[in-house]
């Protein structure tokens, strides 16, 4: 099973996500018109806003055009190889290792390519591979006794690694070796142990064989990245140079890494790949990428030209950010969203009555206020952008006098301190989000508010780092607000299935259960979508998990750099940095 | 002073450290959490491939033997393995040791050529304009947060007037003398500032005392100069209760300072620290607190042996 699922933001190693992409068609809803007097409407001509649409044309499109061809409806620019893009990242990078790195892989997208990418509209597209593996073009066979699965992979000729040799299928059965290899620590090993064996019968053919049926196979292994076997073999993988120093087949080299301070990557002249005009892939020159903990400085860098792009503006800096001349923000889509969770050992959160009051107590549209307007409100944990959403879902409408009646039927009197109780038991829990994230911390303190008004407590009670997960897993909190982020192939029942690893609330519900079952164990889309809808239902009826708002990436960049793209991902934001250029 | 004192001293730090380690790894070890949870919260990763990972790290020994077996490599001077880079402890805590000994090393420096003159001149001319003023300014000086000053100068000097990069090391592909000049001198600047106030009053109240004494008065009344008088009879004196503060805030530099590090993007020992605590990196935090502890305990029987060197009278034997 892939892990699918990790929260926005987070520090630590959750980078599982091949999240996919939604790319989509590009629409600029004004001009930027710099001279507008009014404050907001200039506010929103400076930001772009890519609308995701499903159309099938983009499917199984290559990786290399992808980019181009949804940027065919932009003005012309000429495209010129030349320029340096510096990327302000928050983080540390602790290995350029793809496999063992604790982070979202910004830096090694660049350098280090799968078979695969999360391509447009949360399809796969193919990069070292010439096609993406299908029932329909045979490229996935599964066994009679329908139980395994065979998926064949054909490889892009004539692809060298930075060091000049060619890629071949050895190198992708090394890859799965190498990472299988229990003496390799890891971040994840996602999609190696369902590998029963990997046939080559030549060199630009790769036949995975599987021990079982797995749908989410294209969102692990070979997609994270290949390794290079003529280099590795033999070496410790843990400890080798290759952590730093990375040979890929990608369009950047890395030139330099300077711990705890950046990462130098620049053009590899002997890509695979060649732009639609014939020209030479990639464009720019060099990728610097500047680890810069502190989201002021990160910002005060941007103001003095010192970075060009910041991939991850928090929704509170939106508004600096766009004051900044040259600075655009671009707004793309995320496989997230923003939810209040109810730990069910809480007697009273245990009771569906107190949890409708609760969802008919949270006005999301005031959320989406509170952070600058551009989360979206939602009725349902499957973002919108998924063709399994279902528009259908029942959701609560804001409405704190029903939310009061339900609490009065159920017998939760309003106690002389505004806070109700019922049987000993006050209506007041412990709310938890990760300290530090201002934009969690805000939308909790308005749901606070809200809360209070039908007479329910919360009192924060927030925590950080490896406490906060800690707590999280192990419900250490009575509510929990947070983000989830998908991948491009999610799974439900890690977050609300009996068990499940993201199961802190102690949740569990028989026909959820059967529902989620349904959805991840088939490769047929219409039973997938059947039991989606099915989940979709449970979960806004049964209401363990709230879901509110969805969640939009602020890119900030340079108004120079042409042929962006956003990526719902930070791991895949350069995942296409071939087609970029500067203007 | 003698070459059997120092060797006592050292002599004695080794209980101490002992005694040190084993409270600072129970420390870590109860906090909530730990280096595995990375792993725990991934759907993917097996039971089994967690326990080889705690294996591979000796987390799945109990906390007292895990103790026992860091400190039987720590003696033969290995230092284990980083969880969150997998590198060895050592060679990061060097390469971080560098930029922290240049930025805290400059930042004392400048202290402590800035507090001795402001704690001299506030002592001798007390309850002056002056030394109001001083006296003000140090007040400001240690209540102004770090990362609001930081924002400041790197607004002024860097968006505004565009003078000095506003955070890093040295610049990609330079590094040249001028170039890390200009990089350490807003984080020195700021790193500074707080010692300096809280310096230039403990030299300013020692040679208040100083001043007061019958010798002073005896030397006035032989017809010195206040120049003489100050700088010839007191100042050294008057450094004595200074140099134990000066000497511990020596000891912390090789601590790194945490803040100021993560505001100018520091590639030094206080963000190693907060990246280390944040993924509960075992080894590598073992590794930086006993350096910070070893720093301390050296700079103690330095500030010790400086007593002697200041005051004759002071004897170790």
């Amino acid at each position: 099973m892939s892990i699918v699922s990790f929260e926005q933001g987070d520090e630590l190693p959750i980078r599982r996500v091949m999240v996919l992409l939604s790319r989509g068609d590009r629409t600029k809803t004004g001009n930027s018109r710099r001279g507008n007097s009014r404050k907001g409407n200039r506010q929103k001509d400076e930001i772009m806003t890519f609308k995701l649409t499903r159309r099938a044309a983009l499917q199984g499109m290559l990786a290399g055009t992808a980019a181009l061809t949804t940027m065919r409806a932009l003005p012309a620019w000429a495209q010129a190889k030349g320029g340096t893009l510096t990327v302000g990242l928050t983080y540390e990078i602790d290995t350029m290792n793809v496999y063992s790195t604790g982070f979202l892989g910004d830096a090694q997208a660049a350098v280090v390519e799968g078979l695969l990418a999360p391509g447009a509209d949360a399809k796969y597209v193919p990069v070292l591979a010439t096609e993406v593996p299908t029932i329909e073009n045979g490229g996935i066979v599964v066994s009679e006794d329908g139980k395994t699965m065979k998926v064949s992979y054909k490889l892009r000729p004539d692809v060298k690694w930075h060091d000049g040799e060619a890629f071949t299928s050895a190198d992708v059965k090394y890859t799965w070796e190498a990472v299988k290899d229990e003496k390799f620590i890891a971040e994840s090993k996602d999609g190696t142990a369902e590998v029963e064996s990997i046939d080559t019968p030549d060199d630009l053919t790769v036949i995975v064989n599987y021990n079982t049926i797995l749908p989410t196979f294209a969102s692990t292994l070979f997609t994270f990245g290949i390794l290079p076997k003529h280099v590795l073999e033999g070496t410790d993988l843990n400890t080798s140079s290759y952590n730093e120093t990375p040979i890929g087949t990608g369009p950047f080299k890395v030139a330099e890494f300077a711990r705890g301070q950046y990462v130098v990557v620049e053009r590899f002249d002997g890509y695979w790949a060649k732009a639609e005009n014939g020209d030479a892939l990639p464009y720019l020159d060099k990728i610097i990428f500047k680890m810069i903990p502190d989201t002021n400085t990160l910002l005060t860098q941007l103001k003095s030209g010192e970075v060009t792009m910041v991939v991850s503006t928090p929704y509170s800096q939106a508004s600096q950010v766009q004051g900044i001349a040259g600075i655009t923000i671009v707004k793309g889509p995320l496989l997230s969203w923003q939810h209040l969770d109810f730990n069910f050992k809480k007697p009273s959160l245990a009771d569906i009555k107190v949890r409708q009051a609760i969802a008919a107590g949270i006005d999301r549209a005031i959320l989406s206020k509170a952070q600058g307007g551009f989360p979206q409100p939602i009725s349902s944990p499957v973002v919108p952008v998924f063709d399994f959403y279902d528009p259908n879902t029942p959701v609560i409408a804001y409405d704190p006098a029903a939310a009061n009646k339900i609490l009065d039927d159920a017998g939760y009197a309003m106690g002389g301190d505004g806070v109700r109780a019922k049987d000993g038991e006050r209506l007041s829990y412990a709310f938890m989000v990760q300290s530090g994230r201002a934009d969690d911390e805000l939308a909790q303190q308005v749901i606070i508010a809200q809360l209070k008004a039908i007479g329910i407590e919360a009192t924060a009670n927030n925590q950080t780092g490896v406490a906060y997960r800690e707590a999280r897993y192990k419900g250490g909190y009575d509510l929990i607000y947070g983000r989830w982020i998908t991948s491009a192939d999610p799974v439900y029942s890690v977050f609300w299935g009996t068990g499940g690893a993201n199961n802190g609330q102690s949740y569990s519900n028989p026909a959820l259960d059967a529902a989620f079952q349904k959805f991840e164990n088939t490769l047929d889309p219409a039973i997938r979508k059947e039991g989606a809808a099915e989940f979709q239902k449970i979960l806004a009826d049964d209401l363990p998990t709230i879901s509110l708002t969805t969640n939009v990436s602020l890119i900030a960049v340079t108004d120079k750099l042409k042929n962006f793209v956003p990526n719902p991902t930070n791991m895949t934001n350069f995942v296409h940095t071939a087609e970029w250029y500067m203007a | 002073m003698s070459l059997g004192y120092v060797l006592r001293r050292l002599f004695s730090a080794v209980p101490l450290l002992l005694g040190i380690s084993v409270i600072l790894f129970s420390i870590i070890h109860l906090a909530p959490g730990g280096p595995l949870d990375m792993y725990t919260e991934n759907p993917a990763v097996s039971k089994e491939a967690l326990d080889q990972i705690a294996a591979a790290y000796g987390l799945d020994q109990p906390v007292p033997v895990q103790y026992v077996l860091w400190l039987k490599s720590m003696v033969v001077g290995d230092w284990g393995y980083s969880i969150r880079t997998g590198r060895p402890v050592l060679t990061e805590i060097v390469l971080r040791l560098g930029p922290t000994l240049e930025l805290g090393g400059l930042a004392l420096l400048l202290s402590l050529v800035i507090a001795i003159p402001l704690g001299i001149i506030s002592a001798s001319r007390r309850g002056s304009k002056l030394d109001s003023s001083l006296t003000l300014a140090s007040f400001a000086g240690i209540s102004i947060p770090v990362f609001w000053l930081a924002l400041l100068l790197q607004l002024l000097f860097s968006v505004q007037l565009g003078w000095l990069p506003s955070a890093g090391y040295k610049s990609i592909g330079g590094g040249d003398f001028m170039d890390r000049l200009s990089h350490i001198v807003m984080p020195a600047a700021v790193l500074s500032l707080a010692t300096v106030a809280s310096w230039s009053r403990f030299i300013r109240s020692g040679m208040i005392d100083v001043l007061n004494q019958d010798y002073i008065r005896t030397a006035y009344a032989k017809g010195r100069s206040e120049r003489g008088v100050v700088f010839l009879h007191a100042l050294r004196n008057a450094m004595i209760p200074a140099v134990t503060v000066i000497a511990v805030d020596f000891a912390t530099v090789i601590s790194g300072a945490v803040i100021t590090e993560t505001v100018f993007a520091w590639p030094g020992i206080g963000r190693l620290f907060m990246e280390s605590m944040d993924g509960r990196d075992y080894p590598m935090l073992m590794g930086l607190m006993m350096m910070g502890s070893l720093g301390i305990i050296m700079a103690n029987i330095i500030a010790d042996l400086a007593y002697a060197a200041l005051d004759p009278r002071i004897r170790y034997g």
